[in-house]
């Protein structure tokens, strides 16, 4: 049984919940998101011949990066950054909490989601995404709506650190 | 030299391999000079030349071997040389196997023990950092024992089961808190969970039979979560490191938490476990992390490398059960209860049985004309005997009015006369014919006739008065009157009145007598029925007269024809013929002494007289 615990960070509202809810399992509400801070869900993928179980810490977003909890992020072997494109203040947050997890337990792997894609206007500009992607971000195309990019940022992402 | 070479006596073996190599180099020495071979003795100990060839050709080994030698032999390098590597030495073995702890262990301890016999303030010194808390800990976990003790005890202290409990605790010698304790500590450890500490992943879940829980996995990420957030809010400087949360009540269910440097062990508890779990929840993390340690370390997610934590952890699951009661059925209890009441209410039924025959016999004994010999209970039944007047009033009469089972009493009685009063004066009234103007009364030992009757009645009374025994109670018969019936004398006086007419010489009566005969019937069957009213019978006398004409013969026997003949016409008419008496008197008794027609007519007639009888 292998298990990897991973975390789902991003600036609130940028859909985190929403885009995993319907591709994991889980028994708590989310109002443990409001109160603990955190809801951990699972989602089983297939690395090579053996299934990962991915131990998902939806950990609540906060706009004041400083107010996350970091003892959330202990023992983390990867996480997902969630952005709203529409947002582009929600790519500042995520920078910066890039920089705090780096800075707090290291340069564990980690994607960049791009959330809500489904929609057309954007509040990013794609130049400022080709920087972060040659800053070496790797970042994915997501919608909470469609459902479209969840499944395969889990699988990427549990490909990254089970290696 | 000759310090490296051990002395022959110490080694035989290698003592022979020299003398080989001796020899074989003395024969290298002949085959160079053969000069040599003579200068030589054959067998040397010490062979100068050999040490030359030696020193030629071995020089550089022999310099590396007297280093060596110096080394070694040299107490302050030796030791200069082994601390070097004695570190890594040590950590290698360590590494290994536990020999090296084994072997240490004696020597530690003896140099303890010395260490503490030379200054016990060294030591005290060193360890109190370490003992101060591990003793605190062990008073803590101590009084917290004995206060969950004395906690459950006075709970139960004054309670009803509290009582049963003190009772118990008296008949089995223990104390009262051990009774508590042992009575109310169940408890069942429902699911323990391995959670590594740093990421929260589940190492290992194991969970008692039947017992449910949601994704294990989760529950312990969540439970991890649950712990730092805990620590996170109230800040617990203390507690980041080595801290967990200790133990969390919810209901009935209770989560003790024990912590490691990598991982905690999570128990789900279900009632009221004792102190004595957390110690097995201690030790048995305490013995992975000693086993495991480096692959706890390293854990980055696999827990194949852990190897078969279950049979670890099963031990933690376990449950203590209460002891089930050897209680005795309620009915036991009730079978006492029951004789007792079964008794109770037999004492009763007998008691208001005997007081019910008691009342009896007393009615019986009351009653006049009966007397009670003898009452006894005899197989269930109570026989009863004595004497009975036949007059007396019946026994089992007076048994329907009582509450008695008549089934119950078993009643002999002899026939007998009684004297006393109330029974003479029953006789009395039964000997004689009821006559409702006459009254009786009891009056002491007396009975007291009153009113009026007949005199045949009034004869009657006078020979039953006579006929009693000597020592019967006086009845007193002077009071009754002499009294006719006014009814009856009418009735009497007008049948007397009438008579039947006849002509000379004929034995039928004359015409129109038949209203005459009629009313003589009438008259007859209504003093019948009053005499017997008045309790008596009367007779119709029929006299036959004859005029003084013919001869006399013939005129008496012409009379008794007159009356026979009246005699059958009342029969025709309704009255028993042995109610009436007939007679003749020929002219022996005229009705008229005149030789006058009319006296002659009054003297051919038939005259009736009313009589009573028995």
């Amino acid at each position: 049984m292998l298990q990897k615990k991973i975390c789902l960070l991003g600036a609130f509202g940028v859909g985190k919940t929403s885009l995993t809810r319907r591709f994991v399992d889980s028994i708590f509400s989310d109002a443990y998101l409001t109160t603990v801070g955190v809801k951990i869900d699972k989602k089983s993928v297939p690395v090579g011949d053996q299934t990962v179980s991915l131990l998902i810490w939806d950990i609540a977003g906060e706009d004041d990066v400083s107010a996350v909890r970091t003892s959330y992020l202990r023992g983390a072997a990867g996480y997902l950054l969630v952005v709203d494109v529409t947002r582009a203040q929600t790519l500042d947050v995520a920078q910066s909490i890039r920089e705090r997890v780096a800075r707090e337990i290291g340069d564990i792997p980690f994607l960049c989601l791009l959330n809500k894609t489904d929609v057309v206007e954007w509040d990013i500009p794609t130049g400022r995404i080709d920087e972060l992607q040659a800053a070496g971000w790797n970042v994915l195309h997501t919608s909470a709506k469609t459902g479209a990019g969840v499944e395969s940022a889990f699988s990427d992402l549990a490909q990254r650190i089970s290696k | 030299m000759a310090a490296i070479y051990p002395s022959d006596a110490d080694l035989p073996v290698d003592a022979d391999r020299r003398q080989r190599l001796a020899d074989l180099l003395l024969e290298v020495a002949r085959a160079i000079d053969p000069d040599v071979a003579t200068a030589l003795p054959r067998q040397l100990v010490v062979d100068p030349r050999l040490d030359a060839v030696k020193s030629v050709m071995l020089r550089t080994e022999l310099d590396v071997l007297e280093h060596l030698h110096q080394t070694v032999d040299d107490p302050e390098q030796l030791a200069e040389a082994v601390s070097g590597v004695l570190p890594h030495a040590i950590a290698l073995s360590a590494a290994r196997d536990e020999r090296l702890g084994q072997s240490l262990a004696p020597a530690m301890e003896r140099a303890t023990q010395a260490s503490i016999r030379r200054d016990p303030g060294t030591l005290v010194n060193i360890l109190y950092p370490v003992m101060g808390p591990a003793i605190r800990k062990a008073i803590a976990e101590s009084m917290n024992d004995k206060l969950q003790g004395l906690n459950q005890a006075m709970r139960h202290a004054f309670s009803l089961q509290g009582l049963r409990w003190r009772l118990e605790a008296l008949r089995s010698g223990s104390s009262f808190a051990d009774v508590v304790l042992r009575k109310t500590l169940v408890f069942r450890v429902e699911h323990v969970f391995l959670i590594h500490r740093k990421s929260g992943l589940l190492l290992e879940h194991v969970a008692a039979e039947d017992a449910t829980a949601r994704d294990p996995q989760l529950v312990s990420g969540m439970l991890t979560a649950i712990q730092d957030f805990v620590r996170d809010s109230f800040d617990d400087a203390s507690s980041v490191e080595g801290g967990a949360i200790d133990s969390l009540r919810l209901g009935d269910l209770l989560l003790w938490c024990e912590a490691g440097p990598q991982a905690y062990l999570a128990a789900v508890i279900r009632g009221n476990p004792p102190e004595g779990l957390r110690s097995t929840l201690r030790d048995t993390l305490a013995s992975i992390h000693d086993e495991l340690r480096n692959a706890l370390e390293d854990y980055n997610g696999d827990n194949a490398p852990l190897g078969d934590l279950v049979s670890r952890l099963s031990p933690c699951v376990r449950q203590q059960v209460q002891p089930p009661e050897r209680r005795l059925s309620p009915w036991l209890w009730a079978l006492p209860l029951l004789l007792l009441g079964l008794a109770g209410y037999w004492l009763v039924t007998r008691y208001v049985e005997n007081q019910r025959i008691a009342a009896y016999v007393e009615t019986l004994r009351a009653e006049p004309g009966i007397v009670v010999t003898s009452a006894e209970r005899l197989g269930g039944q109570w026989r009863i005997s004595g004497l009975r007047d036949p007059l007396a009033a019946d026994p089992r009469e007076l048994l329907q009015h009582t509450p008695i089972d008549p089934e119950l009493v078993i009643d002999r009685w002899e026939p007998y006369a009684a004297l006393s009063p109330g029974i003479v004066l029953k006789r009395i009234k039964a000997s004689l014919p009821p006559l409702p103007s006459v009254k009786f009364a009891l009056q002491g030992n007396a009975i007291h006739v009153r009113g009026g009757a007949p005199p045949d009645w009034i004869d009657k009374a006078r020979a039953f008065v006579r006929a009693l025994p000597a020592g019967a109670p006086a009845v007193n018969l002077a009071n009754i009157t002499d009294v006719e019936d006014p009814e009856y004398l009418k009735l009497r006086e007008d049948i007397q009145a009438l008579r039947i007419h006849f002509n000379s010489g004929a034995p039928d009566p004359s015409a129109g007598q038949e209203g005459a005969l009629d009313q003589v019937a009438a008259n007859m069957k209504a003093i019948i029925g009053v005499a017997r009213r008045l309790g008596f019978s009367v007779r119709l006398s029929l006299t036959g007269h004859a005029d003084a004409t013919g001869k006399q013969t013939s005129n008496l026997g012409l009379s008794i024809a007159r009356a026979e003949v009246v005699r059958s016409l009342l029969r025709s008419r309704g009255i028993a013929p042995e109610l009436m008496s007939v007679r003749g008197t020929g002219t022996l008794e005229p009705l008229a002494e005149g030789e006058a027609p009319d006296d002659m007519s009054s003297n051919r007639s038939v005259t009736f007289t009313i009589t009573t009888s028995e």
